[in-house]
């Protein structure tokens, strides 16, 4: 089920919030509205904690983490550090990257088995990826873009990338997920996926100013629906946009 | 975790490689597959979403002088122009707010199309249909066309307010002459409607022996003068009248009066110059005709050809009046029987073929019209029109067998028999050489007329109708002078008359001009201006088609002609007045006044 909730007046909810399969954090915010949203969702499943990354708010765009693992860059405090180490589950790991490239959301996207980082980020880093989020990981971009944070997210259920994607690409990153794909929009045809939304295996938080339509391509492709119903069968939407959105199963 | 699945949506084939490769995406807002674009919508929900005239007026005032039919330009500027035309629709454009100030940023607007829309004549409307196109995206272009509306709001300029405040003139030009005709008025008359003289010009008042033009500043009366100057010989005098004056700001107010006499010599007018006077000019001939007037006054001998000029300093110097005056009462009929071109020895050169050089001069074979049928009496005289002439032709002249004259030089020339018994002015041409009644009216062309008002005399009925008769007189004079002068007629406008259109339609344009090949000075069709719109009736609020402008058109001719298109009045009934937008391909060529 997808949600629409705003940061104080911000729809880029992807930036102040990450989310994984086993836990959510929150940037902390004037008031705790942005936080209910989470909490009220989540809080039978993960914990969601209250979050800053070197005092700054926008955790989301400067972590990324999975089931397994949390990577902070070096920005983060060693205080913070603790704070995340005490809040988060223990068989969680939460490591710190000495990375050039600090907005570590920005610059990887990942599930719990497959990573996608910029090209030039440092080999050291991408051995820690591999080793704490237990992923395999590709140098890739998306659509052209080498953010791929900002440009593609996926789940262990699919993925959505930049519209711009072209087809061949597309085929090709799929294969290397080993999931679904679809080229999407969030917030009224914003193309930046990593800033207009945060998602995890049951659950998905868009901004403000998304779309029917584009909530129903994510929680389709997100498979969202199943949860709600059960899993007994995918909802009305599923069969009535699974052939505009299906074009090939491979 | 299911198999590697790559999930997107239909890829239209037929859309350019670019596009092939790339991925369709679901429109945000309708979710109709796409190409992906800048806002990741589709055009028409776009164009639905986006109103691009947003920030352009649709109500605009103009305004217009009720009295003269001018549009308010800007800043006290004022500007004549059709309905429907391309003048008053580029003042419209400019009206317009929004639409040239949204040139300064980036996403300009470009104005596609600019039609006339029908309006009630009354209504104080003008309705101009805009199709505009703007970029919202990169790569997307929308549409629109809407209706402007403009009111036309009555507002006096400032001429016309000057002309119907009483005593508003600070300069007068009174323009006399002292002759008992109004010729030189006439003519003048042309030239300044040839020329625009009288622009600025508050009123105009005829009198018996001249004009009053009334200007409101110096200036335009000080241009009025030089071109009175430039056009007659003049002797002006300039006399001021203090009005009110104000020593502390040391600003005082005048009245100027200019008194401008024009020489009371008119063209066809027969000289006797004092002896010296024509020593003076080339040694002619004492016995000489004026031939035209222009700042000179300049003389033809008319048996010679022989010219001179005098100059206005040395005839206000020692004035001279004409032996004759060209009067209808002095002139003559004299029917042409013969003519003998007349060769003159020249001082040519030896290579030339011929040593004769054919002029002007003729000798003619004359006889009084009046004496035709009656006796038998023939003159033989030289005429320097004479080249004009053929047996047959009617002509007017001065007969000096039977005058009086009041000059005593003259009267012992005649004594001694040393002037010619008869001095040929000019042909007649058309019905009034045949003598028919209705001549004027079967004039092919006729001339414009300035708008004067006529001094309130206080005389007796009997005597403003001969005045009316005199001045009637004067008027087919000036014509007949004008018909048979080519240069004359360079200087003014001359128009095709109702006439011709008859004549034409009669004889299907079937003139015969071959045989008068020589005669250089007859009207001919080719100078004829077409187009000679004359205000009918003295009430032109009666006449609606007045109102509207200066040339009536049908509705939409006007356009037609401009290359406006115009939107018919049954057509406009269904037009709404704001399209939604509609994504374009590509910009369009922008609507263009400039050559304006």
């Amino acid at each position: 089920m997808a949600t629409r909730c705003s940061f104080e007046n911000s729809h880029e909810v992807g930036v102040f919030a990450a989310l994984t399969n086993s836990y959510c954090l929150a940037g902390i915010g004037g008031n705790e509205n942005f936080y209910s949203v989470l909490e009220a969702e989540l809080r039978e499943h993960i914990p969601v904690l209250h979050a800053t990354i070197g005092g700054n708010r926008f955790v989301g765009r400067t972590t990324v983490g999975n089931v397994r693992g949390l990577l902070v860059p070096n920005t983060a405090t060693d205080q913070e550090l603790t704070h995340l180490r005490n809040s988060l589950p223990d068989k969680v790991v939460v490591q710190r990257v000495e990375e050039r490239f600090s907005a570590l959301g920005n610059v990887i996207s990942t599930n719990d088995h497959v990573a996608l980082i910029h090209p030039d980020t440092d080999r050291e880093t991408e051995e820690i990826i591999s080793d704490v989020l237990g992923v395999e990981v590709f140098r890739q971009t998306v659509g052209g873009q080498a953010l791929v944070g900002s440009y593609a997210k996926f789940t262990n259920q699919g993925g959505m990338v930049h519209p711009r994607t072209t087809v061949q690409d597309m085929e090709e990153l799929s294969s290397l997920l080993q999931v679904p794909l679809v080229a999407g929009t969030v917030n009224r045809g914003s193309d930046v996926l990593g800033g207009g939304m945060v998602v995890n295996d049951w659950s998905a938080f868009c901004g403000m100013d998304t779309t029917g339509t584009e909530i129903s391509v994510i929680e389709s492709i997100f498979r969202l629906q199943r949860q709600q119903n059960g899993g007994a069968e995918p909802m009305d939407i599923v069969t009535d946009m699974r052939s505009s959105l299906i074009d090939q199963l491979s | 975790m299911e198999g590697p699945t790559a999930v997107d949506v239909p890829v239209d084939i037929s859309s350019n490689d670019a596009n092939a490769r790339m991925v369709q995406v679901l429109c945000c807002l309708c979710g109709i597959s796409i190409t992906p674009n800048s806002a990741n919508t589709c055009a028409n929900c776009l164009a639905s979403s986006s109103d691009i005239t947003k920030g352009i007026s649709t109500e605009s005032t103009l305004h217009q002088c009720k009295s003269c039919q001018r549009w308010h330009k800007e800043a006290g500027k004022w500007m004549a122009c059709d309905l429907e035309s391309r003048e008053l629709m580029a003042l419209c454009l400019a009206n317009i707010s929004g639409l040239k100030s949204s040139k300064k940023n980036d996403q300009r607007i470009r104005l596609i199309d600019a039609n006339w829309i029908w309006t009630e004549p009354h209504s104080m409307r003008l309705k101009v249909r805009l199709t505009i196109q703007k970029e919202v995206h990169t790569g997307t272009i929308l549409q629109q066309a809407f209706t402007v509306v403009f009111v036309v709001r009555n507002q006096q300029c400032m001429e016309c307010q000057a002309e119907y405040r009483q005593g508003s003139w600070k300069s007068l030009v009174q323009v006399r002459q002292r002759v008992a005709h109004k010729r030189t008025f006439l003519y003048l008359e042309q030239l300044i409607l040839k020329h625009g003289a009288h622009r600025g010009c508050l009123s105009i008042e005829t009198f018996g022996d001249g004009m009053d033009f009334y200007f409101p500043d110096k200036g335009k009366a000080g241009r009025f003068i030089s071109f009175l100057e430039n056009c007659v010989p003049t002797k002006i005098k300039t006399s001021k009248k203090l009005i009110s004056t104000d020593d502390k700001s040391n600003i005082s107010n005048f009245k100027y009066t200019n008194f401008v006499e024009i020489c009371p010599l008119c063209k066809d007018d027969l000289l006797f110059l004092p002896a010296k006077t024509a020593r003076n000019l080339g040694n002619i001939a004492r016995l000489v005709l004026v031939k035209s007037i222009s700042n000179l006054i300049n003389l033809i001998d008319p048996l010679t050809g022989q010219t001179a000029s005098m100059n206005v300093e040395s005839f206000w110097a020692d004035p001279i009046r004409p032996l004759i005056t060209a009067a209808r009462s002095r002139m003559t009929r004299y029917v042409v029987l013969g003519k003998e071109p007349v060769f003159l020895r020249r001082n040519v050169s030896k290579r030339a073929t011929s040593r004769k050089q054919r002029t002007r001069l003729a000798n003619l074979s004359l006889a009084r019209e009046s004496d035709l049928g009656v006796n038998d009496k023939q003159f033989d005289e030289l005429s320097y029109v004479g080249y004009l002439m053929k047996a047959g032709d009617v002509c007017v002249g001065y007969d000096l067998t039977e005058t009086q004259f009041v000059d005593d030089d003259a009267e012992e020339f005649r004594a001694a028999g040393k002037l010619p018994n008869a001095i040929i002015l000019r042909k007649l041409y058309g019905g009034v050489a045949t003598g028919e009644s209705d001549a004027a009216k079967k004039r092919i062309w006729r001339l414009q007329r300035l708008d004067v008002q006529v001094a309130e005399s206080m005389k007796s009925a009997r005597a403003q109708k001969q005045e009316a008769e005199q001045e009637d007189m004067d008027e087919e004079d000036f014509m007949r002078e004008v018909e048979a002068d080519k240069e004359m007629r360079n200087q003014m406008n001359v128009y095709k008359s109702d006439a011709l259109k008859q004549k034409k339609e009669e004889e299907d344009a079937a003139m015969d001009n071959d045989e008068d090949s020589e005669d250089d000075q007859e009207v001919q069709l080719e100078e004829l201006l077409e187009n000679l719109v004359v205000d009918s009736g003295p009430d032109p609020e009666d006449n609606p088609e007045n109102q509207e402008g200066f040339a009536s058109y049908e509705e939409g001719e006007k356009a037609a002609k401009d290359g406006i298109r115009y939107v018919g009045r049954e057509e406009a009934r269904n037009m709404k007045e704001k399209e939604s937008a509609v994504p374009t391909k590509a910009f369009s060529d922008e609507y263009d006044l400039s050559d304006l």
